[in-house]
């Protein structure tokens, strides 16, 4: 272990001087920030501050993108992920992420949770992980007569924690959540919050989201992103959440959130 | 500047709360000049008219709620709406405080007694003076202005404790008159209270300006005797 990974270890993940760039255009610059442990983070900003594209770095699925890199390093245990001899397939199994859309694979409810154990190699008891990872998920009681139907039979708001679930179902130690509710309506929005509370007891999540209502229900911490004048998105401020959304520090963060910018 | 909507509203509430202040600045003033004149309808009058403060604050309260709700004020707007609401009770009760002097203006009818009235009406003006410049430096959001009002409730307080000595002095002199000498105790308290009320005015003013909440002391640390 290196100093750095010491001195980090309480947190989930650390960033320091994080850079991202898709090409020459430089999306992210500057970004600092230590993400706590077992507790849910926001990220929001207008359209364009780089927050998907800093979730996506945090389990490289930034990799997909040509052109696109990262400098600067996220510690995750002591190592930064864009290390060379980090296997990107194994972070994705640590931090796992759920998309804006629920994007079940097109099979049955049952082998969208196993899906990703066996291509993990997982030899164990797969009935017992897809119950335990549905009541995590909050919706084995809805689906436990009905393992075998496919998963595009499920409304939108069952679709997405089972996105959550098969996230779940490969133990990893943070979730990354991306816009998760806003394909929901505000009843199955509320369950995804009811959800994420309940998760982070066990997990870190990190969710990146427009609706700064919902970054005020559900999250302890705030980081707030803006565009600089080069177009690069920065981060603002940082803080607890209830301080950004009663008492922020700059003046950038309250017309924001406020609604007057962005 | 998005959010026209919303400051309009907001500025509606503002400008409710400054009509409640002057009908409570009146009110005062009117009700120590009632209690000079031993005018009991001026005093019925204003009696009466409380009722009216008592429903604009109603109206704040539920105008303020229903902003909340509908338009999810955050930050600067949400501490603006949260004193708000403060304010308006504020203001309620300051005006509980004039109607509590025209009361003891029916009850001292055809009473013959001395009034220190000349402590009455200072403490009056004072009081009044020191809520009118509050009322403004909320308005503005001048939180230095704010923080300097309440260290002048010391003058009120002076003209209280003379008050208090007159009244006190004359209860020993004529004890046949202690229950009326008694009410007038009461008129000294609501003046002197007028005054702490806008010490709350003003904490709120530097809550919504500063995010901090800052008690303004206007009292000595230490309370002299037992």
């Amino acid at each position: 272990m290196t100093d750095a990974s010491e001195l980090k270890q309480d947190y989930a993940i650390t960033t320091q001087d994080l850079d991202i760039y898709y090409g020459n255009f430089r999306a992210v610059k500057g970004v600092n920030l230590n993400f706590e442990q077992r507790k849910i983070t926001a990220i929001i900003g207008p359209s364009g501050c780089g927050k998907s594209t800093v979730l996506r770095c945090f389990n490289r699925m930034n990799d997909f993108i040509p052109g696109a890199r990262a400098t600067g390093s996220i510690l995750f245990h002591g190592q930064n992920i864009y290390d060379p001899h980090i296997d990107p397939v194994r972070i994705r199994q640590q931090i796992g992420m759920v998309f804006q859309k629920p994007n079940p694979f097109p099979k049955s409810i049952y082998e969208n949770i196993t899906w990703g154990l066996k291509a993990n190699g997982f030899r164990g008891k797969l009935d017992s992980i897809v119950e335990e990872s549905l009541q995590q998920a909050a919706l084995w009681d809805e689906v436990k007569d009905s393992l075998g139907k496919s998963a595009l039979s499920l409304s939108g708001g069952q679709q997405q924690r089972l996105c959550i679930a098969r996230a779940l179902a490969v133990k990893p130690e943070i979730i990354l959540m991306d816009e998760p509710c806003s394909a929901l309506d505000p009843s199955a929005t509320l369950k995804i919050e009811d959800l994420m509370r309940n998760l982070s007891v066990n997990y870190t999540i990190i969710i990146v989201t427009h609706n700064m209502q919902q970054a005020g229900r559900a999250s302890d911490y705030t980081a707030f992103f803006s565009m600089a004048p080069d177009r690069a998105g920065v981060m603002v401020e940082y803080g607890e959440t209830s301080q950004i959304f009663t008492n922020p520090r700059t003046k950038t963060t309250e017309d924001y959130i406020s609604g007057r910018y962005g | 500047m998005a959010r026209e909507n919303m400051n309009l509203q907001i500025h509606l509430i503002q400008d409710e709360l400054l009509v409640m202040g002057s009908m409570v600045e009146q009110a005062t003033m009117q009700a120590v000049q009632a209690l000079k004149n031993r005018d009991v309808n001026t005093a019925r009058l204003i009696y009466n008219n409380d009722r009216v403060i008592n429903e604009k604050r109603y109206a704040v309260e539920s105008a303020v709620l229903i902003l909340i709700a509908t338009q999810q004020p955050l930050a600067h707007d949400l501490r603006l709406l949260a004193a708000m609401l403060e304010i308006s009770s504020e203001l309620e009760r300051m005006g509980d405080y004039a109607k509590g002097i025209c009361k003891v203006v029916f009850n001292l009818r055809d009473v013959e007694l001395p009034i220190p009235i000349k402590e009455f009406e200072e403490m009056a003006d004072k009081a009044v003076n020191m809520f009118h410049r509050a009322l403004a430096a909320f308005v503005s959001e001048d939180y230095q202005t704010a923080k300097a009002i309440p260290a002048e409730d010391d003058q009120v307080d002076q003209l209280f404790i003379k008050a208090q000595h007159f009244i006190v002095h004359t209860m020993l002199e004529r004890p046949e008159i202690i229950d009326h000498m008694n009410l007038l105790l009461w008129v000294a308290h609501n003046l002197e209270r007028l005054a702490d009320r806008v010490t709350n005015i003003c904490e709120r003013t530097y809550f919504i300006a500063t995010g901090e909440f800052l008690e303004l002391e206007t009292e000595p640390r230490d309370i002299q005797g037992e």
